[in-house]
C-alpha cells in the first residue's frame, strides 16, 4: 500500500517540489497549505507522515504541531520540519513537542528523500 | 525529548550549516549595546570578504579597488561609522544565504556582481519584498526583470520556460526564494540576540526601484549574477532597537 505524505506548506513551490521529489516512489501526497488546513488533512486522510513549514498564515506550523500532539489520535503521526527557519529559540520549542527530523531548507531532493526514508520506507514505484 | 537537550546537539542531529564564524561574532557585537569599534575592525579585517564588502561600502563611486579613496577597514569606518559595519554584518548572511539557496536549489553558482557590470534595471520588473520587526528591524528588497524571474521559477520547479508564464507560478517560485533567503537570515539574527519576526512577503510586478530608508538605518545594495539571471538585493535595517 503507498506511503501517504501530508506536505503542509504555504508555498505552491515547495509542495510542487515534494512531490517532484517523492514521485518515483510508492507513495501519495497530499497537500495543504497552512496549519488549519494541515489539521483537517491530519484528521481526515492520517497520513504516515507530515513534513511541516513554520511561517505560514491562518495558522503557523508551531500551532499545528502543538495541537497535532494534544490529539490522542494524531499524535503518533511522526512530523519532519521543513523550514527556512532554524534560530536556537523554534529549533528548540519545536524538539520538546516532539518531532523525528528537521530539514532546513533551501534543500536537494536527495536530502528530502533521505530524511523521509529515515522514517517511512519508501519503495520505488510498482511497474504499471 | 529530555529538555537538557541542547540546540549543538540538535544542530548536529539534523545536520544544520553554521554561518561563518566571523560572520557570527560580528552579528553578536551588533547586538550588543556598547558596541566598539576597534572589535568590529578586529573581526572585519581577519576575514578577507568581509574587509572585501567594507571597502566596496566605503568606495560608493569607484569601479575597481585600484580606484579605493578608502583602503583600510579603520579609514572605512572612522569615515562611514558603525552603521557601514552593522549593513556589512547583516548584508553578509543575507548574501550567504541567497547564494547557498541558488546554488542548492536552481543547481547555478551565483556570484556578487558589480552594480556597474550588469544591465541597469528599469521599468517593469518583479519585485519581492518582505519586512522584519524587533530587536532588528528592515526590510529585504529583491529585484529581477522578467526573464530573469522565469528562468528562477523554470529552474526551480523543474518547468520548461516556454511552459511558464508570468503570473502566479513565477511570483511563487520568487517569493518563496525570498521566504528561504530571508528565514535563513532571521536565524542568523535571531541566534545572534537580535531576536525579529519575519512580516507577511509581497510579491508584485513594479515599476518602482526605490527602496525607501529604514528611519535611523542605512541601505547596502547588492547585485548578484549567474548567467543571464540578474538580481538586485537592497537591504535597509537599523539594528537599535536593541533593548
Amino acid at each position: 500500500m503507498a506511503i501517504r505524505i501530508l506536505s503542509v506548506d504555504d508555498s505552491r513551490t515547495i509542495r510542487l517540489i515534494v512531490t517532484r521529489s517523492l514521485k518515483p516512489y510508492d507513495c501519495q501526497v497530499i497537500e495543504a497549505s497552512n496549519g488549519e488546513e494541515g489539521l483537517a488533512a491530519a484528521a481526515s486522510e492520517k497520513p504516515d507522515l507530515i513534513l511541516l513549514d513554520i511561517s505560514m498564515p491562518v495558522m503557523d506550523g508551531v500551532t499545528m504541531l502543538t495541537r497535532l500532539k494534544e490529539d490522542e489520535g494524531l499524535k503518533s503521526i511522526p512530523v519532519i520540519m521543513l523550514t527556512a527557519e532554524a534560530g536556537r529559540d523554534n529549533v528548540l520549542q519545536i524538539a520538546k513537542l516532539g518531532v523525528r527530523d528537521y530539514l532546513v531548507k533551501p534543500f536537494k531532493d536527495q536530502q528530502l528523500i533521505e530524511k523521509v526514508g529515515r522514517v517511512v520506507t519508501l519503495a520505488n514505484k510498482p511497474a504499471p | 525529548m529530555k529538555e537538557t537537550v541542547q540546540y549543538k546537539d540538535l544542530a548536529t542531529r539534523y545536520g544544520f550549516t553554521a554561518p561563518p564564524e566571523c560572520v557570527a561574532r560580528l552579528t553578536q557585537l551588533v547586538a550588543q549595546s556598547d558596541l566598539e569599534l576597534e572589535k568590529v575592525a578586529r573581526i572585519i579585517a581577519s576575514d578577507k570578504e568581509l574587509r572585501a564588502r567594507l571597502l566596496r561600502v566605503a568606495n560608493p563611486k569607484a569601479d575597481d579597488p585600484s580606484e579605493y579613496v578608502i583602503d583600510t577597514v579603520e579609514a572605512a569606518l572612522m569615515r562611514h561609522g558603525v552603521a557601514c559595519a552593522v549593513l556589512i554584518a547583516m548584508g553578509t548572511p543575507l548574501s550567504i544565504a541567497l547564494v547557498r539557496t541558488v546554488q542548492t536549489m536552481l543547481s547555478m553558482k551565483l556570484e556578487q556582481a558589480d552594480r556597474r557590470s550588469v544591465p541597469v534595471l528599469e521599468g517593469e520588473h518583479l519585485l519581492a519584498r518582505v519586512g522584519f520587526a524587533g530587536k532588528a528591524t528592515g526590510q529585504v528588497y529583491l529585484r529581477m526583470d522578467m526573464d530573469s524571474a522565469t528562468l528562477i521559477a523554470s529552474a526551480i520547479l523543474g518547468i520548461p520556460e516556454a511552459e511558464l508564464t508570468h503570473g502566479p507560478e513565477v511570483n511563487d517560485a520568487v517569493g518563496e526564494l525570498l521566504n528561504i533567503m530571508t528565514g535563513n537570515f532571521k536565524s542568523n539574527l535571531c541566534d545572534a540576540g537580535l531576536d525579529c519576526r519575519l512580516q507577511t512577503p509581497d510579491v508584485r510586478t513594479s515599476e518602482d526601484l526605490e527602496t525607501p530608508m529604514v528611519a535611523g538605518g542605512g541601505v547596502e545594495r547588492m547585485v548578484f549574477r549567474s548567467g543571464r539571471i540578474v538580481m538586485h538585493v537592497d537591504l535597509t535595517v537599523n539594528p537599535w532597537n536593541v533593548n
